[in-house]
């Protein structure tokens, strides 16, 4: 009796100790699993995605979006990665000063301002900031508000795009374009007549769709040239990338309120801490923008019980980077360190990156330029694949130097078509180069044949 | 007494005479000492002057590699300058060209 009391008393305690291991080991891999958490958050691996285009809105707070990175591949161009990331040209190259915009190196890391400071303007329909070249839609009520937000091309400094309080007048789906006669003007100068209008297509500078404003001759727009997006570069319209315009075509109702606003200097709070943005002036702008941003933070600063660094205030403003900098706690234990950019993963492909055709000796070409320096001719190429609509261009190395050749064009009238806008758009002097014939030798660049200056 | 005067005029002519050889050959010697240093002199001469020389034209060498790296300088400075210059050029082509 006495041995079976034991032996269970033996088997009890077994129990236990196996019951504690048991516990202790579930216990370990708790604890291995917060590290193996921790390492990841450490060692950075890029995210495949970052949202670019629509962002909540919470009440009271003016900042939207996160700042990223992303390292360029042989071959990029900053519009490309623009128009990737739903960022304007303007936007890209403020970001990253002294980066070649068509010629960038590999590897480069390239930050995508994809943080923006909504603009201080009432929150209600579509807002248009020509100094950041951005539109803000505001969609739902004032307790959960969305904001979809896309990159514009505005007007030049000779016809910049208007001010003030608008709305959507109409819409249509492949507007016809009917020439402005000052436009017709300036191409009749330099040769080029225009037709009165231009029926949809690839020709059409308002692309598939438009947003027709109560402000008569005022649209906003798609564009046959998303390279322009982010540039003064038009009429006093303001024209989306093809893929921004058709959403924004289809959330915005006729009547949808627009205004107009011109506020390079920004400032907005998140989360208890005060930022600013500065961008570079367009040079129509108000030059007292910069003393209603100074006086706007003084008040901030007297409310506040904190110091305002005004020379980093100053610094933000030189530089006009058009990055949300925090600039001082408004709330005890807010940080004021800015947040680390999301590192982002470059994508297989570029959306909307100009394709390049392969060469075929039954086409034809035009040559654009010879020259000795690669960068420069890699720079041409870029700048002519880039055209609206596309002339595809590439570089081919030589001997002693670099050609840059247009094409390939299905006929003659293809390759004239593109001497004439090259000389047109951007002075270049192309050479229209035949295809081959049966038994002549190869007409692309390094074998002499017939060409014709135009 | 004449013995007496011939010894003594003996003895001074004796030391004379041999001071006198001394002096030849000390002369000789001067002589030797000075052709040898005047040869130093002249190979010191010459060895100063090929110094100079070498110096010289390492001096102009290195004018002529500080000039000519100077020149690389601003050779390359006027090319960056020029390269600049054509990409502003090409940019603002390209945002001439993106009007419509």
């Amino acid at each position: 009796m006495l041995r079976i009391l034991h032996l269970s008393l033996v088997s009890n305690r077994l129990r236990l100790i196996a019951l504690c291991v048991l516990i202790m080991s579930l216990q370990g891999c708790a604890v291995m699993k917060n590290i193996q958490d921790k390492f990841r958050n450490v060692t950075s691996h890029p995210d495949k995605k970052i949202e670019k285009n629509d962002f909540p809105a919470a009440k009271g707070e003016d900042v939207i979006g996160r700042l990223a990175v992303v390292r360029l591949e042989k071959g990029d161009t900053l519009p490309d990665i623009a128009r990737h990331f739903g960022l304007g040209i303007n936007a890209i190259s403020a970001a990253n000063p002294g980066v070649d915009v068509w010629v960038p190196e590999a590897g480069e890391r390239i930050i995508l301002p994809l943080s923006f400071i909504l603009p201080d303007a009432p929150r209600k329909g579509l807002v248009v900031n020509l100094a950041t070249m951005r539109l803000f839609h505001f969609k739902g009520d004032g307790t959960s508000m969305v904001v979809s937000t896309y990159p514009v091309g505005v007007g030049t400094e000779e016809r910049p795009t208007p001010t003030g309080q608008m709305r959507v007048a109409r819409k249509a789906t492949r507007p016809t374009w009917h020439v402005p006669a000052s436009i017709a003007a300036d191409h009749r100068k330099k040769g080029d007549i225009l037709p009165a209008e231009v029926p949809p297509g690839p020709k059409n500078p308002l692309g598939e769709y438009a947003l027709y404003l109560s402000k008569s001759g005022y649209l906003i727009h798609g564009t046959n040239k998303p390279a322009s997006i982010g540039l003064q570069a038009t009429n006093g319209c303001m024209r989306l990338y093809p893929e921004n315009v058709k959403t924004l075509f289809n959330d915005t109702p006729v009547n949808t309120p627009v205004a107009i606003v011109n506020q390079p200097y920004l400032i907005g709070q998140r989360n208890g801490v005060l930022y600013m943005e500065a961008h570079t002036p367009l040079e129509n702008s108000d030059a007292g923008e910069l003393e209603k941003m100074h006086a706007k933070l003084r008040t901030i600063e007297k409310k506040s019980a904190g110091t305002l660094d005004w020379k980093k205030v100053k610094e933000v403003q030189s530089e006009a980077r058009g990055i949300p900098v925090p600039i001082l706690a408004m709330r005890q234990g807010s940080e004021t360190e800015a947040p680390e950019p999301l590192e982002v993963e470059h994508p297989d492909a570029l959306y909307g990156r100009p394709e390049i055709p392969e060469l075929t000796l039954k086409a034809w070409y035009v040559l654009a330029a010879d020259v000795r320096d690669e960068i420069e001719a890699r720079r041409l190429a870029a700048i002519i694949n880039h055209q609206g609509p596309q002339i595809p261009a590439r570089v081919i190395a030589r001997d002693n130097g670099f050609r840059v050749l247009a094409g390939p064009f299905n006929d003659a009238g293809e390759a004239r078509d593109a001497v004439k806008r090259l000389k047109y758009d951007l002075d270049i002097d192309g050479i229209l180069i035949d295809p081959a014939r049966k038994g002549q030798a190869s007409p692309l660049p390094g074998t002499a044949h017939r060409t014709e200056r135009r | 007494m004449k013995k007496g005067l011939l010894l003594i005029s003996l003895l001074l002519v004796f030391p004379v005479t041999m001071i006198g050889c001394a002096t030849t050959s000390e002369l000789e010697k001067v002589e030797a000492q000075q052709k040898l240093i005047d040869a130093k002199a002249d190979q010191a001469l010459q060895d100063a002057q090929a110094a100079k020389a070498a110096a010289d034209a390492a001096k102009l060498k290195a004018d002529d590699a500080t000039a000519r790296a100077e020149n690389a300088e601003k050779a390359a400075m006027e090319r960056e300058r020029i390269a600049d210059e054509k990409a502003k050029k090409a940019d603002a082509a390209f945002q001439k060209s993106m009007k419509k």
